[in-house]
């Protein structure tokens, strides 16, 4: 079986385990929730499997395309889910993130995104390559899970009469958020802007050039702050909080696909 | 300074403003095309030049416009530092005392008795459980008065701090980079030695070379240098994308290459009427004589041959894409042969003329002298960013891992007991916790 194959596998499980996690939802059944959970750890295995076999094939990092970033991605955001779901439950969160995983998916194996494997230009070789772009998407995929729960809790309407536990149910996707940020803004801290720095000097000359890459990632990055510090010290929570929470993926996202191919720079390779 | 500026340079209201300008003018940045001449503006975006030119906009990220927010964002971290800190360096010294901001001394009866056997006979068991949850623990116990303390996640009580310190470095190295880093490029050819501008070194290429992958994309360039002081070797090193070499606080990294053109040699074929087949090699420029009054010389060399819309001959690129040259043959004072001859096409003989038919150039091969351009670049801040990065990585782990909780319960004799339950974050779910250990009723203070 090939990478691809294994990719296209993982897809499918990933879908079930959406389609599960959503029944789940509409009908409280513990097993269901299960069953999507461990569909979503088979999918995972398989994903891991594709991306080593990838790996080896090429012999070199696999996010140095926009098909192999893609796919790192969503294999990211597969860990992010996995890891709350079994630290904080994710509840209604679940099933909408894996639908942004298969979306992902889709777009990774969709014809649109070339699968050669092109040789690697020689700015790019470089061990930075590993550390900066791997810590950078794992961040990215813990904030995605920050943007789900909080466009879940804006669109979650405030009142609903005879539902006690609703407003726990939004509390939950407010402390879901914050919780990702508190774990995904480290990392993309350290893997986009530091682990990006070094690289940068290493392989440029400069640390910061004020690339439109590097601008997006510092503006997506300045979304957090703000987030954190309107939370910490005025107590915003709820709406507001989670607005800029959208607003600091939906930044993430445009450095992420918008820069390559909307803006001009050195990073358009991608 | 009068408290009431202390007070604004210190705000998170500020920061958030702060923030949110940034992000707007950053944003702007990278809609306006940057670093490029007037005209461009003029010429592209007609509507907007003058604005965009009077604002600076075509060099946001070193205008005024934005290094002045920058700049005060850096004061307000300072700022708000200097207030942050010093509460946080007394509740952390601050170890057998009530600390002066916080408390709640609004304990029902009944709780303040359990908490005055928590501090007598239950002390030992009390000590147990915190340890338990690994907390520091702390026991007083003078005539007057009895004091417990247990703590945890010292490093997360100061990680804000570290972050913004780290980031006050950060800004502070940006900006010494920004008025004193520097940047020259040195072009060498093989075996060319230059001396660095400022520096009693100087930099030799001894040998460049391109490495291709099997399908002729390029794999990497190297440039094999020598540093030499006084004549002598004192280092050898190749410097390649993504390895620089480091030499007396200088950086010096691969950025290009390229061939001189100019001085190109090539071999020309030349076929003569009767039949006959010379082969010559000459340089760009260069007169030979073949024989009896025939001479030839080449008079230009292009690398990527194409014509523009007047009919002049340009080279589209530096790259050997289409080479050509221009040569002429002359036999005594008479021109009899003038014209391109390329290197890929041997029969094109569109840009030829020739008073003798039969008479046939080819360029058989050309060579040129490669040379690497490497760029030195000093940068004195760039050591404060990394230092900055290291308080700013570690603070961040401090402030989300290694979150900082206090209890500290106390009774002087003679007054009721106090009771001050801390966290930095999560406070009230904590305070919840610590109620729950201690088995008191009180649930809103
Ligand atoms: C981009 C710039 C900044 C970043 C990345 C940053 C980062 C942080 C982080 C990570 C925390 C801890 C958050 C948490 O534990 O949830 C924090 C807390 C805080 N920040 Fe900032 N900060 C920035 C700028 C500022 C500025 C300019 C101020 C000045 C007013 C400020 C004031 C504070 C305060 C008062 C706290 C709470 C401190 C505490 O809980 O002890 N921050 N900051």
């Amino acid at each position: 079986m090939n990478e691809f194959s294994l990719l296209l596998l993982a897809f499918i499980i990933y879908l079930l385990a959406m389609v599960t996690g959503f029944i789940s939802l509409l009908r409280p059944v513990a097993r269901m929730r299960k069953i999507s959970y461990y569909l979503g750890l088979g999918g995972f295995v398989l994903h891991s499997l594709s991306l080593t076999m990838r790996t080896v094939q090429s012999g070199r990092a696999p996010f140095t395309t926009m098909y192999e970033s893609v796919s790192f991605l969503a294999w990211s955001c597969v860990l992010a889910v996995i890891i709350f779901e079994r630290k904080f439950r994710l509840e209604k969160t679940g099933p909408y993130l894996w639908l942004v995983v298969v979306a992902l998916m889709a777009l990774t194996s969709s014809p649109a995104l070339p699968r050669d494997i092109t040789p690697l230009v020689p700015a790019l070789q470089s061990y930075w390559l590993w550390l900066h772009v791997s810590v950078t998407l794992l961040g990215e995929a813990f904030l995605a899970v920050a943007f789900v729960a909080s466009l879940l809790y804006i669109l979650t309407p405030e009142k609903k009469f005879s539902q006690p536990d609703h407003e726990a149910r939004r509390q939950k996707l407010d402390q879901v958020a914050y919780r990702a940020v508190a774990i995904g803004f480290p990392l993309f801290t350290m893997g986009a802007l530091v682990f990006g720095m070094i690289w940068a000097s290493k392989a440029w000359g400069r640390y910061w050039g004020w690339d439109p890459k590097e601008v997006w990632s510092l503006i997506t990055w300045l979304f957090y702050a703000l987030y954190l510090h309107t939370r910490l010290v005025y107590g915003w929570k709820g709406k507001k909080s989670a607005l800029i929470a959208v607003l600091g993926f939906l930044a993430a996202l445009f450095t992420f696909f918008g820069v390559n191919y909307l803006l001009s720079g050195l990073h358009s390779y991608g | 300074m009068p408290s009431g500026a202390w007070k604004f340079l210190a705000s998170v209201r500020l920061a958030i403003a702060l923030l949110i300008l940034i992000i707007i003018l950053a944003i702007i940045g990278t809609l306006i095309p940057q670093e490029q001449s007037p005209d461009f503006y003029r010429k592209h975006l007609p509507g907007l030049s003058a604005l965009i030119l009077f604002l600076n906009l075509d060099h946001l990220y070193r205008s005024p416009l934005f290094l002045s927010p920058v700049f005060l964002f850096m004061l307000n971290l300072i700022f708000c530092s200097l207030q942050q800190f010093p509460a946080k360096f007394r509740r952390l010294r601050n170890r057998d005392k009530t600390i002066p901001d916080t408390g709640s001394n609004l304990l029902e009866p009944r709780d303040r008795n359990r908490l005055e056997r928590w501090l007598e006979e239950d002390r030992l068991q009390l000590v147990t459980i915190f340890k338990k949850l690994r907390y520091r623990v702390r026991l007083v116990r003078t005539d007057d008065e009895k004091i417990f303390l247990a703590r945890k996640g010292l490093p997360g009580l100061f990680g804000p701090e570290l972050v913004h310190l780290g980031l006050i470095i950060i800004i502070a190295g940006g900006l010494i980079s920004a008025i004193f880093s520097q940047r020259i490029s040195i072009a060498l050819m093989e075996g060319q030695a230059e001396k660095i501008p400022g520096k009693n070194f100087s930099l030799r290429l001894d040998s460049f070379t391109t490495e291709y992958y099997p399908d002729g994309s390029v794999k990497d360039w190297k440039s094999l240098v020598s540093v030499l002081e006084n004549g002598q070797v004192r280092l050898q090193k190749t410097i390649e994308v993504n390895h620089p070499l480091k030499y007396d606080r200088l950086n010096f990294f691969q950025m290009s290459y390229g061939q001189d053109w100019d001085s190109a040699v090539l071999e020309l074929e030349i076929r003569l009427p009767e039949g006959q087949v010379r082969t010559s090699s000459l340089k760009t420029g260069e007169t030979i004589s073949l024989e009896e009054g025939t001479r030839i010389r080449t008079l230009s060399f292009i690398p990527d041959f194409q014509l523009d819309s007047s009919g002049q001959a340009y080279s589209r690129s530096a790259e050997a894409v289409n080479p050509a040259a221009l040569v002429e043959i002359v036999q005594g004072n008479h021109q009899v042969f003038l014209g391109w001859v390329f290197y890929r096409q041997p029969e094109n003989n569109r840009f030829q003329r020739t008073s003798q038919s039969g008479l046939k150039v080819n360029l058989k091969s050309f060579t040129a002298p490669t040379f690497s351009v490497l760029e030195a670049s000093s940068d004195p801040g760039a050591n404060l960013v990394w230092v900055g990065s290291g308080l700013l990585l570690l603070g961040l782990l401090a402030s989300f891992y290694l979150p900082y909780k206090e209890v500290r319960l106390g009774h002087r004799a003679g007054n009721p007991p106090w009771l001050l339950v801390y966290a930095r974050k999560q406070g009230e779910a904590f305070r919840r916790e610590v109620y729950n250990i201690l088995g008191l009723k009180s649930k809103n203070t």
